[in-house]
């Protein structure tokens, strides 16, 4: 019974799949100006014929989503745009093989670092409630993680980089390259989208903590030799981890939006930036393809927690059932 | 048990509401369908305080609401002074509901925190422009001095402010400020303090009195039901177990579920025998209720026959209609 | 829950700021101040108090502190444009949508989804990048930068507004005090005006504080990219507009960065505050 649940959600993750990426090749039609004369404006006429079918404008708009979707999922991101000469493209996916990687080491950086800073502050916040060390942390958190992300990098790079000439401040180097560089050069951008989730995570598992030791602590107060610590530890983290789970998927999205300003500000050159030059310049099928691409990143990265959390919490399902 | 039929129906001139063959099912998820009301059969006469008995998922609260058409029943009707509710359209229902009227449970929840007690008490009147407004505040405070608080008192203050007892006078006003014929109550004391239980059974009744009312009165609550009604109906998982006058069924109830329920009645007095043997098991679900009498998994006198045929009410004594193929004798 | 009592300091100084951005925003005109886009060249990069310019200058010269008064107005002004008519879409749609159920809760539901499922920021850029036509320098034709972000914002913040109405919109529908209404005989439409609208709003409009704030900072990110209201007229443009010296004078876009964050630091407080004491009065009922 359970899989008919995990099911459905698979079924709904689907038709919003394919709302979204119909409505994105919807919007990107949208875009005013001539294609074909944004993208080559110095092409020939046989060009322009190419260009125009590539870009699917000789036919309706249901047939090239359908056409463009099964490129998509074959794997075929488009073509990039030069704009001199007479076109011809990189491809994109080539694009997203050099630029994809370093949005994603980021991201994953930054929640893996989150969670871990999260999980013993937000314990011993909950801990030391309403202490006078709590209140203080907890507001200084609050007041920090109100900051833009975008500010806070900005002030790092001030700070570490330029005066203290710490840290690597602007570009990328890539892990083969030189795994030490590779980290500093990490450091300050992960910190700045740190900053909002450790505050996040720990005021959530502050709540769980708080909660836990309300019920289970006293009973388990008689069992003997189990440190304090260990008990929360483990009595907390497991009827947490749901709500981690279901808040690390909330804030996905301000994370992505924040990565990819982040990027820009520290020269990173992933995702984000390709994403952003796509729009400034134009670039129908990349950026078609690449928002697309987010999408199905979220959706499905949503819908691995729905599930997980349907199969896992078993309050979930029986008050469904 | 728990099964239908007709034989407890008066039939008379002094019926006021005549429900017949009412099936209420809603679904849920999953594809099941919970069966709350199965077919039952019930009327009231006018002057009559009727109570419905039964634990909670038996299926009379939705039958309360049923009666109101909130939301209407899947099948059957509901006539009331000759006027069928079910078949009414929109405009006429909204209308008719006037003369029928009902007191909820959660008295907190039934009234909208952003109101002010006058304005909740007279929001009826309003909505169906009865007199000017000088009229309508008359009629408000006449109403909340009738349930025992001071207008002044209450007037402008908001429904938070107030204690569980309080806020169900408030809930009883408004209900009466139509002046309805029939006023159904919903386990309006079961989230009330016992102290508090009684004196809202006594306005109950007193407000009955004053105006005429006649009450259909839902509790699980047996020792509650005893002082104000005139008729109890005993129901299981949807269905029609026991129908009798209050002195009937309480001194001998037939069905083995109702003697069940009166034996949970606390009673202080520790010589007392138990005099049946007390339920087995869990209730089963509503979405699969048992063949035939549905309350045979839990009846000690249950047999083949109980699972292959439903049994159907019939009188066992004077006024009193069991529907068992084996009642207490 | 614990709920964490904030200490009213908090409150004046939120409410002290916040008040002085409005009073930036509504009377900057009538302070004695260069205007923001008048570039003194003969105090380039100036530090504070120089010859006039109580917070210095930028590398072109521009006045920072009127910068700051000129980008109140732009940037709460369309941040508090862009709330407002995304509250009031927004809640339409979702108290629809829960009092009526049915497939038009359906439809407007997955609209909400399927618009939620791209993340803001991008969404608000290719909205951005809809609404104004391209030129290659970099301005653009037709609509006023400023109106085109309203516009975007608002059509990106209507699901998220949206979807809280309704859910808060849905939990006051199962109340009693609803069906009661029904049952003394209100029509649908009054009851959905009369008691459910007057209980969603109060959630709503606490909410409407955290999404000025996130608005402001979306708007900052949307600069940053290149996408945001013409260089140096807002917080976020001042800021994008002096990134690009960072490492020479990090000072000028320090400045704007503060400021926003301060702000939307003060929105927050703001927002939580009000939850807070909804949620207290509330749980007593």
């Amino acid at each position: 019974m359970k899989f008919l649940g995990a099911g459905l959600i698979l079924v709904r993750a689907l038709v919003v799949l394919f709302l979204v990426t119909f409505m994105i090749t919807v919007l990107v039609r949208l875009l005013p100006g001539d294609p074909v004369d944004t993208l080559m404006p110095f092409a020939t006429d046989e060009g322009r014929e190419q260009l125009r079918s590539e870009l699917g404008l000789n036919i309706n708009i249901v047939q090239y989503y359908f056409r463009w979707l099964g490129d998509f999922v074959r794997g075929d991101f488009g073509q990039w745009y030069a704009s001199t000469g007479d076109g011809g493209g990189v491809p994109i996916g080539q694009m997203l093989g050099v630029a994809l990687p370093r949005s994603l080491f980021l991201m994953f950086y930054t929640m893996v670092f989150s969670l871990a800073l999260a999980l013993p502050i937000g314990i011993f916040l909950g801990y030391r409630a309403d202490t006078r060390i709590d209140r203080t942390i907890s507001n200084a958190m609050f007041a920090l993680s109100s900051i833009p992300s975008f500010a806070l990098g900005l002030s790092l790079v001030y700070i570490l980089g330029l005066r203290l000439d710490l840290l690597p401040v602007l570009g990328y180097v890539p892990f083969t390259e030189s795994p030490g560089e590779h980290f500093k050069s990490m450091v300050l951008p992960v910190l700045s989208l740190s900053v909002g989730l450790i505050a996040g995570f720990s005021r959530l598992l502050r709540v769980d903590t708080i909660a836990t030791l309300r019920e289970d602590f006293v009973t388990m107060a008689s069992s003997k030799g189990l440190s304090n610590g260990w008990i929360l530890w483990r009595h907390v983290l497991r009827p947490s981890s749901a709500t981690l789970m279901t808040s690390a998927a909330l804030q996905m999205g301000g994370l992505i939006g924040g990565a990819v300003v982040i990027e820009i500000i520290f020269a990173l050159n992933g995702f984000g930036m390709l994403l952003n030059t796509a729009i400034v310049t134009r670039q129908y099928l990349a950026i078609q393809s690449l928002v697309a691409l987010i999408a199905v990143a979220f959706i499905f990265f949503n819908l691995v927690v729905n599930v997980l959390y349907a199969v896992v919490d078993p309050r979930v399902r029986s008050a469904r059932g | 048990m728990a099964g239908s039929g007709t034989a407890h129906l008066r039939n008379n001139d002094e019926v006021v509401l005549d429900v017949r063959d009412m099936v209420v099912e809603f679904r849920v998820g999953g594809g099941l369908v919970v069966k709350a009301v199965s077919k039952i059969s019930f009327d009231v006469c006018r002057g009559e305080t009727l109570a419905i008995v039964g634990e909670s998922g038996c299926g009379k609260t939705t039958l309360g609401k049923a009666i109101l058409q909130l939301p209407p029943p899947n099948s059957g009707d509901v006539i009331f002074e000759g006027t069928n509710l079910t078949k009414l359209p929109k405009e006429q229902l909204r209308s008719a509901r006037t003369a029928i009227q009902m007191v909820f449970q959660d008295p907190i929840s039934s009234l909208d925190p952003r109101m002010t007690v006058g304005e909740i008490v007279g929001e009826p009147l309003w909505i169906w422009g009865r007199g000017s407004e000088a009229d309508r505040e008359a009629k408000v405070r006449e109403l909340l001095n009738n349930v025992g608080l001071e207008p002044e008192l209450v007037l402008n203050r908001r429904s938070y402010e107030f204690s569980g007892g309080q806020c169900q006078r408030i809930s009883i006003a408004r209900s009466l400020a139509l002046e309805p014929r029939m006023l159904i109550c919903d386990e309006p004391v079961s989230a009330l303090d016992v102290s508090i239980q009684a004196q809202i059974l006594n306005l109950l009744q007193d407000m009955k009195d004053r105006y005429g009312l006649t009450m259909v009165f839902i509790s699980h609550d047996l020792a509650v039901v005893k002082a104000v009604s005139n008729r109890i109906m005993v129901m299981y998982l949807g269905k029609i177990c026991e129908v009798g006058s209050p002195d009937a069924i309480y001194s001998k109830p037939t069905h083995h579920y109702t003697s069940a329920l009166l034996d949970s009645v606390p009673v202080p007095d520790p010589t007392r025998k138990r005099t049946a043997v007390p339920l087995q098991g869990e209730p089963p679900s509503p979405v699969a209720p048992p063949s035939g009498c549905r309350f045979r998994t839990r009846c000690p006198a249950a047999t083949e026959k109980c699972a292959a045929e439903e049994p159907q009410l019939r009188e066992v004594a004077p006024d009193q209609f069991v529907a068992c193929h084996h009642p207490r004798s | 829950m614990a709920k964490q009592r904030r200490r009213p300091l908090g409150l004046i100084l939120s409410t002290g700021w916040l008040s002085l951005c409005l009073l930036a925003a509504v009377l900057g005109d009538l302070l004695p101040l260069p205007a923001w886009n008048d570039f003194d060249f003969d105090n380039l990069s100036a530090p504070i108090f120089t010859n006039g310019h109580w917070l210095g200058t930028d590398p072109d010269g521009a006045d920072l502190l009127s910068g700051l008064v000129h980008g109140a107005r732009v940037s709460l002004g369309i941040s508090f444009v862009s709330v407002l008519a995304g509250s009031i879409i927004g809640g339409f749609l979702g108290v629809l949508a829960a009092y009526r159920r049915g497939w038009i809760d359906a439809v407007i539901t997955m609209y909400f989804n399927v618009s939620l499922a791209i993340p803001i920021i991008v969404l608000t850029l290719v909205m951005v990048a809809i609404f104004s036509t391209p030129k290659f320098d970099g301005s653009s034709g037709g609509l006023p930068r400023e109106m085109i972000l309203v516009i975007s914002l608002t059509l990106v913040l209507v699901p998220i507004l949206g979807l809280l109405a309704r859910s808060s919109a849905l939990s006051w529908s199962g109340r009693d005090f609803v069906m009661v209404a029904e049952s003394i005989g209100m029509k649908k439409r009054a009851i959905l005006w009369t008691h459910i609208v007057p209980n969603v709003l109060p959630a709503m409009m606490s909410i409407a504080f955290l999404a000025a704030g996130i608005v402001i900072v979306v708007e900052g990110g949307l600069a940053i990219l290149g996408a945001g209201a013409a260089p140096g007229a807002s917080w976020g443009s001042m800021l994008a507009k002096n990134q690009s010296y960072f490492t020479i004078d990090a000072y000028p876009t320090l400045v704007p960065a503060a400021v926003i964050a301060l702000t939307v630091m003060a929105l927050n407080y703001f927002g939580d505050y009000f939850r807070t004491a909804i949620d207290d009065r509330e749980s007593r009922i």
